[in-house]
């Protein structure tokens, strides 16, 4: 009976405890979400807090002044570090070192020089008198040998300088030019959040209208089902009523400024516009002055 | 905490304040939810590898294996063999048992015979428990909604000696019992669904199954004439 045999082996099922596992995860899962995350209502609400404002708040428009600052505050520390490299050349002129601004520095070198010719007392007395020493002339080759070697120095130095503020320069070039662009960026920000303020104001506008005219067709819409029309008037007669409203929409007076020429239809209206007392306001308070005095007019046909 | 205004309404409170009866049903329904869960953890296994099996073996078999290995294959006790594997070595042992020169129509007769038997077998082991889901789906919200009813019939119950009558008096009973309803729909919501996924996979199983019999029982056939 390999029938049998068949039937009793490899009946095991697979994953009998891993689904038991799961069922049981399952479980956990679904209470620790009934218990924890359903946080059943425990406090009253709290207060609401409700801010009031008269108007919508404007756009700012400040940035534009400290833009402009900025480039010119920018510029100020590039020009006075040009005028030096214009300054240094003067030192090539050999012979005046003494009277020129520059005597600071060639004194300074000339010392360590002097101290082996003789003194310093000595030095300026022959320059004085006449030049015939050849120690005059050696000094002065000495001098001008040294002068020629710190002009030498100089120009380095300048040319160091020089490429030192060519580095700055591109880098202030860059800085502007990224401050541009952050310009460039805030105005358009700037010009977007203008725009759309001002789309929301014009909505805002559209959307006060919308709820004026509402209303306006929701006090009529009141009144006119409040009348109980006198029958069988000739035409189409007109009353007009002056309302005067109360906030809340009581109403404080109501006359009658253009009859309709049927006394019964005016008086009609008139115990209509009494009886539909509390008259529908938008409740927005700030719309009411909208309807403070009203103007109803009511054809007698439709 | 704010004890004048507002009960205690955590989950756990609730639970434990519900009377007994509700209570009970509660137990029930989370037995019914774990076991109906449980099945379907079970039955998601034993379907997918049942299905990846019956690939393999008509991979293997239409690629033309020999039989006789397919059939030691099958029969060997290491190894695990799929439901068609069975059918097919149900059908072809019963097949290679008659001897050669036996009439034709009577060897396929009792090969079809043996192959049906596995076959029957096998579609039992693999819609068993299915109607248990099936059950769970549609008794298990009554059985919520019966908590719920008895929950909510009490609550109403105890308004009675109360002069004035307020929504708090009732809120909590409500909600103690809602509870009960949430858990029945907890448990039987999976069930329907797996339910419905795992007759039709063992449907569309089945149908392959028989129509692999039917074309067994040619290729013995032809085999027998031979």
């Amino acid at each position: 009976m390999s029938i049998n045999v068949l039937h009793f082996h490899s009946y095991s099922e697979p994953k009998k405890f891993l689904s038991g596992a799961l069922a049981l995860l399952m479980h956990i899962m679904f209470i620790a979400m009934m218990v924890f995350g359903l946080s059943w209502k425990n406090q009253p609400p709290e207060g609401m807090i409700v801010d009031l404002w008269s108007e919508l708040p404007k756009p700012v428009q400040e940035p534009e002044p400290v833009a402009s600052r900025e480039p010119s505050k920018a510029i100020p520390p590039s020009e006075p570090l040009k005028p030096k490299p214009i300054e240094p050349p003067k030192p090539e002129v050999p012979i005046k070192p003494e009277s020129s601004k520059q005597t600071t520095s060639p004194k300074e070198i000339t010392p360590p020089i002097k101290k082996p010719d003789i003194e310093l007392k000595q030095k300026p007395e022959p320059i004085k008198e006449i030049k015939p020493n050849l120690e005059d002339l050696k000094k002065k080759e000495i001098e001008e040998r040294l002068k020629k070697i710190e002009a030498q120095k100089k120009e380095q130095e300048l040319e160091k300088k020089q490429a030192l503020e060519k580095q700055k320069e591109i880098e202030k070039q860059k800085e502007l030019a990224a401050q541009k662009q952050k310009e460039q960026e805030a105005k358009a920000r700037r010009d977007a959040e203008a725009r759309h303020a001002a789309a929301q104001q014009v909505a805002a506008r559209n959307q006060i209208a919308g709820e004026i005219a509402k209303y306006k067709a929701m006090i009529l819409a009141k009144i006119r089902s409040r009348i109980v029309m006198p029958p069988d008037l000739p035409g189409n007669p007109v009353v007009e009523f002056k309302v005067t409203l109360l906030p809340g929409g009581d109403i404080l007076d109501v006359k009658l400024s253009k009859s309709s020429g049927y006394s019964a239809f005016d008086s009609a209206v008139e115990r209509a516009i009494f009886l539909s007392k509390p008259l529908p306001l938008p409740p927005d308070p700030a719309l009411f002055n909208e309807f403070r005095n009203l103007n109803i007019t009511v054809h007698y046909r439709e | 905490m704010n004890t004048t205004v507002t009960q205690d309404m955590s989950f756990l409170h609730l639970i434990t304040s519900a009377s007994l009866p509700v209570q009970l049903v509660m137990l029930i329904l989370v037995m019914i939810s774990f076991l109906s869960w449980w099945h379907i953890f079970r039955k998601l296994f034993v379907v997918r590898s049942e299905i990846n099996k019956t690939d393999e073996f008509e991979d293997i078999f239409w690629r033309g294996a020999d039989l006789n290995s397919l059939y030691q294959r099958a029969t060997s006790s290491r190894y695990e063999s799929g439901s068609l594997e069975r059918i097919f070595a149900a059908g072809f042992g019963e097949f290679n048992k008659h001897p050669a020169g036996t009439d034709t129509e009577a060897v396929m007769e009792s090969t079809r015979r043996a192959m049906r038997a596995t076959y029957q077998r096998e579609m039992d082991r693999l819609e068993s428990h299915l109607s248990f889901l099936a059950t769970v789906g549609s008794v298990s919200p009554y059985v919520g909604l019966l908590g719920t009813v008895w929950g909510i019939m009490n609550s109403f119950r105890s308004l009675s000696s109360v002069a004035q009558a307020t929504i708090a008096h009732v809120a909590p009973g409500i909600a103690e019992a809602l509870i009960a309803t949430a858990m029945g729909l907890f448990a039987a919501i999976p069930a329907v669904v797996a339910y419905n996924r795992y007759a039709t996979a063992t449907d569309r199983l089945a149908t392959r199954f028989e129509s692999f019999m039917e074309e067994l029982s040619n290729v013995l056939q032809r085999r027998s004439i031979r």
